[in-house]
């Protein structure tokens, strides 16, 4: 059966016209979305954010590390949720350089390989252009496991990455030379849009070794219920979805500004800020549409009761 | 016995020396092995996928199913990123080892595997993950109806959120003071309350129940008092 | 999304050639693409000045690909149609494709090829591939996920698909034996350890001022140590009696009536609220993921904003 047409049906014929416009077809629904994103997009409307507390934490947490530690980042997410975790990613990256400590990337997810590599040549290097690879960061890419990728690092790093992503033997890498486990880095942020993610780094990491490590995460908002209950006795930053990503973003860029290429930071590490302004104009319409749909319901029932 | 007893052996060893691992640093190092093979299975589990679905692809157009051309489509398009990946097309070489083609990077954006997934697979995953936005839309004008008080609490909380996660909670009560008696009436402060103790209060409730659940089906398993598995024989 | 029950279907006469000419046209269109691109990339292969103008043709052609695909996924909001389902078609092909390559090389070849064959594997693939201390006993050991993997890849055969369960029950032994302890560790005994704080909370004292003088009178600093955090104890409270009565609600074994009723029921208004902010947090990310597709519309196709 057509969709569209039990739609047009749905209301019936006559009847007061709100208890029709339940029965709305769905196209009108979704063109109406569309426009709401669309429409802030190209007249680039933008807001001003107040940095929460999550956000803050997260920031604090990063700060409280001495400067020049190893710190381990897991990109755990894929082109589908780069919208909110990539301007998590690029403030972060940029965060730690700026503080000047030795990152580490991988990846739990197979294209999160790729969203590192994005990172690094759009951040990483285009404001830190003195960071060099084997001393200051190390790629170990991808492996298959999920969380047993995790628990293996945490007690023997070496028998799960035995070269980097290039294929170079760890031990001629000195950033990660007699590297042995997990306890050997100061902070270990995972950008997580599922599973495996966030969630596994506190059951197979933190509970590993709970006082060797500081554990941040960015995640998704369709993620981040589930690791409410970590916050903040087992992770101690968390930033939930877009909006998180947006208050880190200026605290981040507030506090290290790109002296000779400050557009450009704007630029890279301001997506999540741009992406705030279209989520005003679609959570009214969200909330309108919450509404009309109530609306319609009573209007029906009474229509029907007075019958 | 192959296709009983053995498979239950298997699982309640490996299960019992990952747990054992745990707790003796003796059996840590058995523990590693087991986690290294089990990541190599995963891996084959990618083969797996793979063979599984040129079979179904196959026989959709040997059998000239209705829609078989897409199958055709669908397989055409694995074998040639398959090919580009496994044989490394145009791979970037290797700086240190120019002349070893199989040492070269086949993900870079300048070679065909990673031309592909920059062109191809990352807008149609990040596509179609989009098209949820409009889904979430229209099952909010459909489904979310305030008929009792539970309802009339999730609408509720749900209103406070989206309102507070925007600057329309800023414009709404952003003119409350923060340490005044009425900070409590502030949308980012509900949200906060909301959040931080509320949502992780029942998330919590919800983790404990979930872990209780895990616990249970593991020793289940491990004890090998759940056989479901077997029943794929 | 595969198109139930919004749209028609493969049938016959005129809807199927439309059907097909669709689909024919949607492969020309990317056929011209993907031709166009390996001119490019041959051209890119001679080098110089032309190796970037080749990149940017390579680039104009992605951004052009990307284009079309995206707004061909996007055309089943209206209808089910054949590009999209030439674009749905691309998608499986080339995910399963992408997975299995991200798998050989980065951990079939490393950890079970390079310690099989730890030489040829150094020779063909990874000249830095570690030398190991005990070769001949990784190699042993390394028959075991070899002989278990083919054993998996037995499920393809029409036959003895009960070989492939011995690497199953290996897989959910290995997964049951790592996620019980971590969810006793993590989820069970930390969340309890993290329920039980102190219900009455009370204010920091207020430091003294960063140039050594009390930022407040001595007074003042003593009416803060030991003052009650209002709000902070109400949360410690709300948090405890949140965990407890959604426990007492998800408790099946006592039937809910008069006390454990009412917790039950004040349990269940707790998940009211939390389903509720989570739907609102979901809100946002979907937002963002379709504000990401539209700005890559936008700005790096149409060159607006």
């Amino acid at each position: 059966m057509d969709t569209n047409t039990h739609d047009r049906q749905g209301g019936g014929g006559g009847g007061s016209f709100l208890a029709r416009l339940g029965g709305i077809d769905r196209r009108w629904i979704f063109l109406a979305m569309g426009l709401s994103i669309a429409i802030p997009i190209l007249l680039k409307l933008r807001f001003p954010e107040v940095p929460g507390p999550m956000a803050r934490a997260t920031f604090d947490a990063i700060e409280s590390i001495p400067e020049g530690s190893r710190v381990l980042l897991a990109f755990d997410y894929d082109p589908a949720s780069a919208g909110e975790l990539q301007p998590m990613a690029n403030a972060m990256v940029h965060h730690c350089a700026a503080r000047g400590h030795k990152i580490v990337f991988m990846a739990l997810w197979p294209l999160g390989k790729q969203m590192a590599d994005a990172t690094i040549d759009d951040v990483l290097l285009e404001f830190h252009p003195n960071y060099a690879y084997g001393t200051d960061y190390v790629q170990l890419g991808y492996k298959a496991g999920n969380e047993a990728v995790v628990k293996l690092m945490a007690t023997n790093l070496p028998q799960q990455y035995s070269t980097d992503a290039a294929g170079a033997a760890l031990s001629s890498l000195p950033l990660v030379a007699g590297v042995q486990d997990l306890a050997a880095f100061q902070l270990i942020a995972s950008i997580s849009a599922g599973y495996p993610g966030a969630k596994e780094w506190v059951q197979y990491a933190n509970s590993a070794a709970p006082e060797a490590f500081t554990l941040v995460s960015g995640s998704t908002g369709v993620q981040v219920s589930q690791l409410l209950p970590y916050y903040p006795a087992q992770m101690e930053g968390l930033l939930v979805a877009v909006k998180g990503a947006a208050e880190y973003e200026m605290l981040v860029t507030a506090k290290y500004p790109s002296a000779d290429k400050p557009e450009l930071l704007a630029e890279r590490l301001g997506q999540g800020r741009v992406r705030m302004g279209p989520q005003l104009v679609a959570h009214l319409l969200m909330i309108g549409l919450i509404i009309l749909g109530n609306v319609a319901m009573i209007a029906g029932r009474s229509r029907g009761g007075a019958r | 016995m192959l296709q009983r007893t053995v498979p239950i052996a298997i699982l309640s060893l490996s299960g019992l020396i990952l747990m054992l691992a745990y707790f003796s640093p003796m059996t840590t190092s058995w523990g590693e092995t087991v986690l290294e093979w089990f990541n190599i299975l995963a891996a084959v589990a990618f083969v797996l996928g793979a063979g599984n679905l040129l079979a179904v692809n196959l026989e959709k157009i040997s059998s000239r199913r209705p829609g078989w051309a897409y199958a055709g489509i669908t397989l055409v398009s694995f074998f040639l990123m398959l090919g580009f990946g496994l044989l490394k097309v145009g791979a970037v070489p290797n700086p240190e080892h120019p002349d070893l083609h199989f040492a070269g990077s086949y993900d870079t954006a300048a070679s065909p595997f990673g031309w592909t997934y920059e062109y191809v697979f990352s807008p149609l995953t990040a596509t179609m993950f989009a098209m949820l936005a409009f889904y979430v839309a229209s099952a909010a004008f459909r489904a979310f109806r305030a008929k009792n008080t539970e309802s009339i609490l999730l609408l509720g909380t749900a209103f406070v959120i989206l309102l507070a996660q925007t600057a329309a909670g800023m414009f709404l009560t952003g003119w409350i003071p923060e340490d005044s008696m009425f900070a409590f009436l502030r949308l980012d402060w509900m949200k906060v309350a909301i959040t931080e103790h509320i949502q992780t209060a029942g998330m919590r409730a919800i983790t404990i129940g979930i872990a209780l659940g895990v616990v249970a089906t593991s020793l289940r398993l491990i004890l090998g008092i759940d056989k479901s598995y077997l029943s794929r024989s | 999304m595969n198109g139930t029950g919004n749209g028609t279907g493969n049938g016959t006469g005129n809807g199927a050639r439309t059907n097909h000419r669709f689909l024919w046209i949607s492969l020309a269109v990317l056929g011209a693409s993907l031709s166009v691109f390996g001119t490019a990339m041959a051209a890119q292969a001679s080098g110089g000045d032309a190796a970037q103008a080749t990149v940017a043709l390579s680039k104009s052609i992605g951004v052009w690909c990307a284009a079309l695909l995206t707004i061909g996924i996007l055309t089943f909001l209206y209808k089910d149609n054949p590009f999209y389902k030439v674009c749905e078609s691309i998608l499986i092909g080339v995910s399963a494709a992408y997975w299995m390559v991200n798998g050989f090389w980065t951990t079939l070849v490393p950890n079970l090829f390079g310690k099989l064959a730890p030489g040829l594997v150094r020779e063909v693939a990874i000249p830095s591939l570690p030398v190991s201390e005990t070769p001949g006993l990784d190699m042993a050991l390394a028959f075991v996920p070899l002989l278990l993997g083919l054993m998996l890849l037995w499920r393809l055969a029409p036959k003895g698909g009960w070989i492939s369960v011995w690497p199953l029950a290996f897989i959910i032994g290995t997964t049951a034996g790592i996620r019980l302890v971590a969810s006793i560790e993590a989820d069970l005994l930390a969340q309890a350890s993290a329920t039980i704080r102190p219900l009455v909370v009370m204010k920091p004292a207020t430091p003294a001022g960063a140039d050594g003088a009390a930022a407040v009178g001595a007074a003042a600093v003593a009416a803060t140590v030991g003052a009650l955090d209002f709000w902070g104890t109400v949360g410690a409270i709300t948090g405890v009696v949140g965990v407890l009565s959604v426990l007492t609600y998800f408790f099946f074994s006592l039937e809910h009536k008069g006390a454990v009723g009412k917790s039950a029921r004040l349990g269940v208004w707790f998940l009211m609220i939390t389903f509720g902010s989570a739907f609102g947090l979901t809100v946002m990310g979907r937002i963002t993921l379709l504000a990401q597709r539209l700005e890559f519309l936008f700005k790096d196709w149409l060159g607006l904003g």
